[in-house]
């Protein structure tokens, strides 16, 4: 269930277009986030049926009212699952949408949003990005996860990041183990969340989605989450405006940071900012307890340790 | 590029040994041999990679030219390191023997669990620096990190700059000596007033490193021993939030 206690966390922000020449499918490079619409990412697990499911999904967008507003694509690896991306023009009942989709067999949503948009898959990172041609997004800011399983599935669909079903923009990686997940878990379902994994860190990107349409602050809402969750984190809660951080009480997840002219680049371990920066360069420890910080798209930094 | 030989005398030789992508086993193995046979290692490029430089014996030098990973130095039992840059978490974690200088600052767990040796980091350390250490000698010319000294059996830790929260928690028979603030004492930690030798014991130590302690006001944390046996009248004191 845990979000890999060895896993790997890294975020980094790069200004420009992915240049590395990979192969098809083409993901194109995202513009700011849409004004109208949203893009979604899904996974199908039978590959042959994905005709018949691209269509479902088309008629339960055009049972909104609404319709896709470009051609679906998905990768040719010829693997037995498959990852799909479609855009779709608004969704008034985005939730009981969400439902009806993933209510098709094999079906999984990884992610709706203005901008946001959820690519995993298994392997190591080469091998998604060579088949999901990853680099070529273009955006803000970004997440990623490698994961090692530890207490549940060895599958796409149990990666992180994981998105708030069924919050559009809100998505999450997160290292360490909650204890009360069960608890928080069944508390949230009462209130009509669904959960698509077993995974912890899924329950974190929606109790904070859940925190922040009752009108919490996205920082209100870290900090809530120190006092509410119980365990050990370091997360990251990616946003439409930029990414959320915070760690709990024990501080036992750690945290490097580089904060340079030319981007912002966060990692679980310093040896992967070196993948970045070989050269000397002020690596920022997050490393106390109750930690919270809230690094912006527009690059207003707010951030508190408490 | 793998361990390049400089210098013909077979003694003094300065061995250089390049780290970045090469396998951590093939790079630890030129450095382990180096440092046996009594060389000078120069590790170039260590690109922060973890394990370097562990299980050290002999009486051989290694400066790293940059920051290391975690658990640098660990369960090593001979040899001297110097990180030139900043270390990660666990650096000469398991010391028996040995000496680790770091000039940058260090991360979480600096000596955890170590049986002897000596590690002086010139920059800060981060949270439970010396956890479950069981001897030897830790010196911190910055701050420490909170629960330093955490669990602690044994050995000392010497602090000149200040200390965050929970300094000493749980403490068994380590020692830490604090020479600026302590910002809270952990559960069961109480400051004594050290004795002049013990005092002379610590300014001998920091003067081995060379580093002047003097004038500092000590504060020296030890056990408050309330929770060496367990009572029930002292349950209180178990509860850590």
């Amino acid at each position: 269930m845990t979000g890999a206690p060895s896993g790997r966390t890294s975020w980094s922000w790069r200004p420009r277009c992915g240049t590395a020449a990979q192969t098809r499918p083409a993901s194109p490079c995202t513009a700011p986030p849409r004004e109208r619409g949203y893009v979604v990412r899904g996974y199908l697990a039978d590959r042959d049926a994905l005709d018949g499911t691209l269509q479902q999904v088309t008629d339960l967008v055009r049972a909104q009212g609404s319709d896709l507003t470009g051609e679906p694509s998905w990768d040719e690896s010829g693997q037995p699952h498959v990852l799909f991306r479609m855009e779709v023009d608004e969704l008034p009942g985005l939730k009981g949408w969400v439902d009806g989709v993933e209510a098709l067999p094999g079906t999984e949503i990884l992610s709706v949003g203005r901008s946001l948009e959820i690519i995993k898959d298994v392997g190591d990172a080469r091998e998604v990005d060579a088949k999901h041609g990853v680099s070529r997004l273009q955006g803000t800011h970004a997440l990623s996860n490698m994961r090692l399983a530890t207490e549940s599935l060895v599958s796409p669909i149990a990666s992180h990041p994981f998105w708030a079903r069924p919050f559009p923009d809100v998505c999450i990686v997160h290292n360490g183990q909650l204890t009360n997940y069960f608890t928080w878990r069944r508390h949230l379902e009462r209130e009509g969340y669904r959960f698509m994994s077993e995974n912890d860190s899924e329950l974190i990107a929606v109790w904070n989605s859940v925190q922040m349409e009752a009108g919490a602050s996205l920082g209100e809402s870290l900090s809530a989450s120190q006092e509410q969750l119980d365990g050990v984190f370091t997360y990251l809660l990616g946003t439409l405006d930029g990414i959320g951080m915070a760690k709990d009480r024990w501080a036992i997840k750690p945290l490097a940071v580089v904060d340079e002219p030319d981007g912002i680049a966060i990692a679980t371990e310093e040896q992967a900012l070196r993948s970045l920066y070989r050269d000397e360069v002020s690596i920022i420890n997050y490393d106390g307890p109750l930690m919270t910080e809230i690094w912006r798209r527009d690059a207003q930094r707010e951030g508190a340790a408490a | 590029m793998s361990a390049l030989l400089q210098g013909s005398s077979a003694e003094a030789q300065v061995v250089t040994v390049e780290a970045a992508d090469r396998p951590l086993r093939e790079v630890n193995r030129e450095i382990r041999e180096a440092v046996a046979a009594g060389h000078r290692v120069e590790v170039v490029e260590p690109l922060s990679r973890h394990n370097l430089a562990v299980g050290l014996t002999g009486e051989g030098h290694v400066t790293f030219r940059g920051s290391v990973g975690y658990y640098c130095g660990g369960l090593s039992a001979g040899g001297a390191i110097e990180v030139d840059g900043n270390s990660g978490w666990g650096t000469g974690e398991g010391l028996s023997a040995g000496h680790i200088t770091v000039n940058g600052n260090a991360g979480m767990s600096v000596g955890a669990a170590m049986r002897g040796g000596t590690i002086h980091v010139r920059g800060n350390a981060g949270p439970r620096c010396g956890v479950a250490q069981k001897a030897g000698d830790i010196v911190v010319e910055g701050d420490i990190g909170y629960s330093t000294g955490f669990m602690s059996h044994g050995g000392r830790i010497v602090c000149l700059g200040n200390s965050r929260g929970s300094v000493g928690d749980s403490l068994w028979e380590g020692v830490v000596w604090v020479g600026g603030e302590i910002e809270r004492l952990g559960i069961d930690a109480v400051v004594v007033t050290p004795e002049a030798e013990e005092v002379a014991e610590v300014d001998e130590l920091l003067a081995s490193v060379g580093v002047d302690g003097s004038g500092l006001d000590w504060k020296k944390v030890v056990a408050g021993q309330k929770l060496w046996y367990f009572e029930a009248r002292d349950a209180k004191q178990w509860l850590m939030i």
